[in-house]
């Protein structure tokens, strides 16, 4: 049980730290979309 | 239509995911990276559905946004998975897991919530909101497990070249997204960056069938070679 609660803090963990790089990143967002999934091109943007 | 380079990064693309599962196949190693494969015949078919959509209704049309955006959805949460089944790898005899999958199901469900959370004021096209946002953070969380997973194969002087060489390329198609990413968001011009995005995920199949390639099941690397020990 302990190890399946330490599994849910370290993923809670990850999640923060995730999301925390993203904030630094998007610190001065424009609204830009960059989606990297696959080498098709990406739609225009409006 | 795309021009003509975007067209020649997504056959080429195409072509090598298309070359990955054969290697796999010819290697025998379908089943043992079952998941890389299934990623990677997703995202062909997601190609081939994508490029009849732009074919038929172009690239600014709505129809093509929204396949793209929730195909792309679909697509990352099986990069997820294919992430995942590379912790088994690395983890496997540690007999870690049971672990491994209760905390990649939290993460995912953490993230889902996480991102429904985000677009939750948004009253209009909620579900695309939840796809997109879905999408961009779980692959900032694919960044972070990724780079946890390499500290792990340094820590446990994993000497397997294949995982090894598909962990470090995942490693790198995450880097350059993350950087694709902020250099969008800090100089907010969009030139570049439609041809980077494309060419990472250009990249990453074309690095593993590469290492499917060139190195077998039994094939090792010399720890030192990964990490200078200070002695």
């Amino acid at each position: 049980m302990s190890r399946k609660l330490g599994a849910l803090v370290l993923a809670m963990g990850i999640l923060v730290g995730a999301m925390g790089i993203k904030t630094v990143l998007s610190s001065n967002s424009k609204g830009t979309v960059v989606i990297a999934n696959g080498p098709a091109p990406m739609p225009i943007p409006r | 239509m795309p021009g003509s380079i975007d067209l020649i990064i997504w056959f080429l693309g195409t072509a090598f995911e298309l070359t990955f599962v054969v290697c796999s196949l010819a290697r025998k190693s379908f089943l043992r990276y079952f998941f890389l494969n299934l990623y990677l015949l997703l995202s062909m078919t997601v190609s081939i559905g994508r490029f009849f959509i732009l074919w038929s209704s172009g690239q600014g049309s709505d129809q093509y946004m929204y396949f793209y955006f929730y195909s792309d959805a679909l697509l990352t949460v099986a990069l997820f998975v294919a992430l995942i089944s590379l912790y088994s790898h690395v983890l496997g005899e540690l007999r870690a897991g049971e672990y491994v999958k209760w905390g990649a199901v939290f993460l995912l469900l953490g993230t889902a919530g996480f991102s429904y959370a985000v677009v939750a004021q948004s009253a209009t096209r909620l579900s695309t909101s939840f796809a997109y946002e879905l999408s961009q953070n779980l692959y900032f969380v694919g960044l972070v497990l990724t780079y946890i997973l390499w500290g792990a194969v340094l820590k446990l002087r994993e000497t397997r070249t294949r995982p090894v060489q598909i962990i470090l390329s995942l490693g790198l198609y995450f880097s350059g997204y993350a950087a694709s990413y902020a250099l969008a968001n800090f100089s907010g011009k969009h030139g570049i960056i439609q041809y980077i995005c494309p060419a990472l995920g250009c990249f990453l199949p074309l690095s593993w069938s590469l290492t499917m390639l060139r190195y077998t099941e039994e094939s090792r690397l010399v720890p030192a070679q990964l990490l200078a020990v200070p002695r």
